[in-house]
């Protein structure tokens, strides 16, 4: 039972780091209609950004702003010039081009950093132990981190005006358009906000353990499977998701080992969508 | 091919077929190069062995091209990258093969990715050289086009089962991640641990998570007194930051190719990583050859992979000139004439090429050690190198 209840809470913390790109790639999906998989190549920038801020002495804070900014600005810049123009024909085709331009940043950060992996230099501590479980303060910390970054983006769709108009976009994009809402810049707000999420999110994951190219691709599933799980399109969806999805992952190992992990993970999407085939929390932006 | 193909007007597809028939006149007048090939991970978790493993294989080339080349042919080195990945590595394996015509392969590095390419290899009768551990690898079909330096993980996993009970070890528990050599590692160290008398329990895990903490909960629930991480280096490192985190204080050991310089500078904090030991396959310490790997490689200290595939390129190239023949299969039936047996003793190409040229047989011994081969292709004999980090640095136990 401790060994059950250890894992929910590991699956907790895993889950709160999931949920930001998870965020981000859900909001950018309900605006931009189409699933952004180049988060695998911005989530590594993100991390790699933020390391770099990190290592010539930003804080934590100050390197998530960091690793925000710069994921943004490039997430902004490929869905201009490849995913967008392609959105016209289809889904299925900036889909794929987003899996493209995934893998030119990923590779362009190999060429900047090498294949190397990096830790942030932050001091490693040992766990506090309350009866038989364990907690680790750091991953509290970095955990708290996360829900703040998500209270700050809840509060954001929920009480500014570019909130209300990407939540409106979202909702029905003509009828936004008829009020007034100028799309373009719904849709550059949308990149530019989800694309920083999820380059935080990099950085976030990053932070517990090590980060190299392929640190974006090796979360790119969970993040997709949390944001069907609860919804494509739905923020809080995003986050139930990832939090199920954490939890699941971690839970798995008890039963079936962690090498099933991906098939637990893809055997709860298919289930959910077979039951609910618009997810956990349907489509509602918010 | 088949867009081109359909394309082409017939004007064109006559004119390139007229090139065609009169391109291996042209080839043969020149003496067809020998191509041969490193397929080494130059990126993914082999991405810090792969780049200098093939520049010492290039390195070697280019000084045997210098005093001639073999049988009077020019050798050329293509050089790919598996990507530690098998399906990049099938890919790469399918292009050197099919196109380039290369005659042998050498260097492929994780486990997964020789098994995905072994079959193509012995199907087009290319000759494969691996610096793979799993125990599968020399028990595929592979009809002698396949043979290893790198001892087989009964080897590994005996030796090293044998170093934790001499530490005094009775409780092991094996953590590895999902790789051909996963359950054996785990099977093996139990036989070990319950010979010596103690308790073994294992796991096999993800390697893709970014947190072990509920594998590490497992493990300790085990009270083990000794923990075997067989891992790579990213997995590793995140491995033993949870377990540092959880309190453990028992022994930990781990491979060398794992735990090395690049994981503790990763970690950045000593005492995470302090104590712990690393086993490794041990090059040939204070051999000619290994001096020459040092000088090629510009490294002081070359890791035993960039070792063996320095012995790779040597040996298929002294069997291409034993064969008098450039082929894969001239290689499959002449290597162990070159590497066993009582000829004259080399530890170079050069040397070893003058040698056949002049009608003498050779024993090649290498920088990874004796390269004598069984019938499976593994190799006989080989030593390990068993380190503990003290302070941030590795310290050396024992080679034995």
């Amino acid at each position: 039972m401790d060994l059950v209840l250890q894992a929910v809470i590991n699956g907790l913390v895993s889950g709160a780091l999931l949920a930001v790109p998870a965020i981000g790639f859900t909001a950018m999906f309900a605006v931009l209609r189409f699933p952004n998989f180049s988060v695998s190549g911005v989530a590594t920038l993100g991390a790699f950004a933020g390391y770099q801020a990190y290592a010539v002495g930003f804080e934590v804070a100050g390197s998530l702003a960091v690793a925000f900014a710069v994921a943004g600005v490039v997430g902004l810049f490929l869905d201009r010039v490849a995913h967008l123009p392609l959105v016209k024909q289809g889904a299925l085709p900036a889909a794929i081009a987003s899996i493209a331009s995934g893998l030119v940043l990923e590779n362009l950060v190999r060429l900047g950093f090498g294949n190397d992996m990096r830790g942030y230099d932050r001091p490693i501590a040992r766990d506090l132990h309350f009866g038989d479980i364990r907690i680790n303060p750091q991953q509290t910390e970095t955990m708290g981190v996360a829900l703040a970054i998500m209270l700050v983006v809840f509060a954001a769709l929920a009480f500014t005006r570019i909130g209300k108009a990407m939540r409106a976009s979202a909702d029905n994009p003509e009828l936004a358009a008829l009020k007034g809402i100028r799309p373009e810049r719904v849709a550059m707000m949308a990149s530019f906000v989800g694309m920083g999420l999820v380059g935080m999110g990099g950085m976030l994951l990053g932070l517990d353990s090590s980060i190299d190219p392929l640190t974006g691709a090796r979360i790119l599933l969970s993040i997709f499977g949390a944001a069907v799980l609860g919804g494509l399109g739905s923020a809080p969806g995003a986050v139930l998701g990832a939090f199920l999805i954490g939890i699941a992952e971690e839970l798995s190992v008890l039963v079936v080992g962690s090498p099933y992990r991906a098939a637990v993970g893809f055997f709860a999407i298919l289930i959910v969508l077979t039951v609910r085939p618009r997810g956990l929390l349907g489509e509602r932006a918010f | 091919m088949q867009m081109i193909d359909l394309r082409m007007s017939r004007r064109a597809a006559l004119l390139g077929g007229a090139a065609a028939v009169a391109a291996p006149s042209v080839g043969r007048a020149q003496a067809e190069p020998i191509k041969i090939a490193t397929l080494t991970p130059l990126t993914g978790a082999g991405g810090s062995y792969g780049p200098v493993m093939a520049k010492v294989a290039a390195a070697v080339v280019e000084e045997v091209n210098a005093a001639g080349g073999v049988l009077g042919r020019k050798v050329v080195l293509v050089s790919e990258d598996d990507q530690t990945n098998p399906d990049a590595g099938v890919r790469a394996a399918r292009k050197l093969i099919d196109v380039d015509k290369v005659v042998a392969i050498v260097g492929t590095w994780a486990s997964s990715v020789t098994t995905a390419v072994a079959p193509l290899c012995w199907e087009s009768k290319t000759f494969l050289c691996t610096v793979s551990g799993a125990d599968s690898i020399t028990q595929l079909p592979h009809q002698g086009f396949l043979v290893r330096t790198q001892p087989n993980t009964v080897l590994q996993i005996t030796r090293t089962g044998a170093f934790l009970v001499s530490l005094g070890a009775k409780k092991i528990f094996t953590l590895v991640p999902q790789t051909p050599f996963a359950q054996s590692s785990i099977e093996i160290m139990n036989g070990v641990a319950k010979k010596a008398g103690g308790a073994h329990g294992g796991l096999i895990y993800d390697d893709k998570k970014t947190t072990y903490r509920t594998e590490v909960d497992q493990a300790l629930r085990f009270a083990p007194d000794a923990i075997l991480c067989a891992g790579y280096t990213p997995d590793t490192l995140v491995l033993l930051k949870d377990l540092y985190r959880a309190g453990y204080k028992g022994k930990i050991i781990g491979q060398g190719y794992a735990i090395n310089q690049k994981l503790i500078e990763q970690v950045g904090q000593n005492e995470v990583v302090e104590g712990v030991y690393t086993y490794a396959p041990s090059t040939a310490e204070g051999s000619a050859a290994l001096e020459r790997v040092k000088k090629m490689s510009g490294l002081a200290n070359p890791d035993p992979y960039t070792s063996q595939v320095y012995d790779h390129v040597n040996m298929v190239l002294m069997a291409i000139a034993t064969a008098k023949q450039a082929s894969g299969a001239a290689i499959k039936d002449n290597i162990r004439k070159v590497t066993q047996g009582s000829g004259k003793p080399v530890d170079n190409a050069l040397d070893g090429l003058k040698a056949i040229a002049a009608g003498e047989k050779v024993d090649y011994a290498g920088a990874s050690g004796p390269c004598d081969f069984d019938d499976k292709g593994d190799i006989l004999d080989c030593k390990f190198r068993y380190e503990q980090i003290k302070a941030g640095k590795p310290v050396l136990v024992k080679i034995a």
